[in-house]
């Protein structure tokens, strides 16, 4: 009986004996596949690198080979897309990037500003803010778990605990008051 | 005291000019100078031309937003590019703002506003190629992809868009073709 050591289809052979030999002359000379099979490393293949049946008798060999109809047999393109039709499909109007409508001018600071969306310099500003006003908390509190049960109020430069601040804590900033935070 | 320096060390006072980089065409063509108009011609817009070399992105991604721009006015370019969630995004909004900078420093625009993105492109930069490794000890070779970015700001307000061609004016054009036919080698 004969035994086929190799793939019969000569396409695929053809192609990892053109890849395994762009790579030996190209990138590492040193660096193989690893215990790839010596014909190349298994990139794009449609099909596996070594057969089910390798052996093959000359009687059968003439059919059509039913085995390799199956479910093994992969899709493949049949032809090049040429770059005309790459273009239509990449200059697709449904693939260009739409135009933004939503777009308007904040009233407070004068940036740009998405319709639905908080301004991104009035929320970087107030985040700012907000973690100096964390770090004088944390200051005074000392250490994980010491928040205590009672409302907090902060007050700037100049302004005097009144009977409305009675039972809550009061946290001091060491600056003027922003404009945007608003004392009640 | 200062010349008997130089004589003795002839090569420490010699000014040599070093180029930062070699300047692509894109580059030159802010040094066109122009011949003064005459009184009577129409005033020439200005044209910036600015680029960015070898960014760290795909020349066909950054082909959208090169298209989404082209024809704009500078700022509705801004507005629209600082939405956009793509990362060329950030970097032509920086090219442009560069340009528009050197267009008010440099060129002589009266107003940052008065621009229009005549031309905005794409080309391909230097492409390294680089071992990905997959399993099974198998590999596969990458390329690592950069891009440059063209653009060339013209001022003036942006021009109005053409109208879409429709298929009246397309039967209009062939009828006129037909009509303009005449007979070839003959009397």
């Amino acid at each position: 009986a004969l035994v086929v050591v190799f793939s019969p289809l000569p396409r695929l052979r053809g192609l990892l004996q053109r890849c395994w030999g762009r790579l030996e002359r190209g990138l590492l000379p040193g660096f193989s596949g690893g215990q790839s099979p010596p014909w190349g490393p298994a990139l794009a293949v449609q099909a596996p690198a070594f057969l089910p049946e390798p052996v093959r008798d000359t009687t059968e060999s003439n059919e059509a080979p039913s085995l390799l109809d199956s479910i093994l047999w992969m899709a493949a393109p049949k032809k090049r897309r040429t770059i005309e039709v790459n273009r239509c499909r990449r200059r697709n109007p449904n693939k260009l990037i739409k135009l933004k409508r939503n777009i308007d001018v904040c009233p407070e600071c004068g940036n740009l500003k998405q319709k639905h969306v908080l301004c991104g310099y009035c929320y970087a500003k107030v985040k700012a803010e907000t973690r100096l006003i964390r770090m004088e908390i944390h200051k005074k509190e000392g250490g994980p778990f010491n928040a205590p049960t009672v409302e907090t109020v902060i007050l700037y430069d100049g302004e005097k605990p009144t009977e409305k601040h009675e039972g809550k804590r009061i946290i001091e900033r060491a600056r003027k008051r922003p404009s945007w935070f608003v004392q009640n | 005291r200062w010349l008997a320096s130089s004589s003795l060390f002839p090569l420490s006072c010699i000014h040599t000019s070093t180029s930062l980089q070699k300047f692509g065409k894109w580059e030159k063509k802010n040094w066109v100078v122009y011949p003064p108009q005459l009184p009577g011609e129409p005033r020439r817009p200005a044209e910036i031309y600015h680029c960015r070399r070898e960014i760290k992105y795909s020349k066909d991604k950054m082909w959208y937003l090169a298209k989404l721009i082209k024809g704009m006015s500078i700022d509705q370019a801004l507005a629209q590019l600082e939405f956009s969630d793509k990362k060329g995004a950030k970097v032509i909004k920086e090219v442009l703002l560069e340009a528009q900078e050197m267009a008010v420093r440099n060129h002589n625009v009266e107003f940052k506003s008065n621009l229009h993105i005549a031309e905005s492109m794409t080309g391909r930069g230097r492409y390294v190629k680089r071992i990905r490794y997959h399993g099974k000890g198998m590999f596969g070779i990458m390329k690592i992809v950069r891009c440059h970015y063209f653009v060339k700001l013209v001022e003036g307000p942006p021009p109005p868009p053409e109208p879409p061609r429709t298929g009246f004016d397309q039967a209009k054009e062939y009828v006129q073709q037909l009509r303009s036919r005449t007979l070839v080698n003959t009397l």
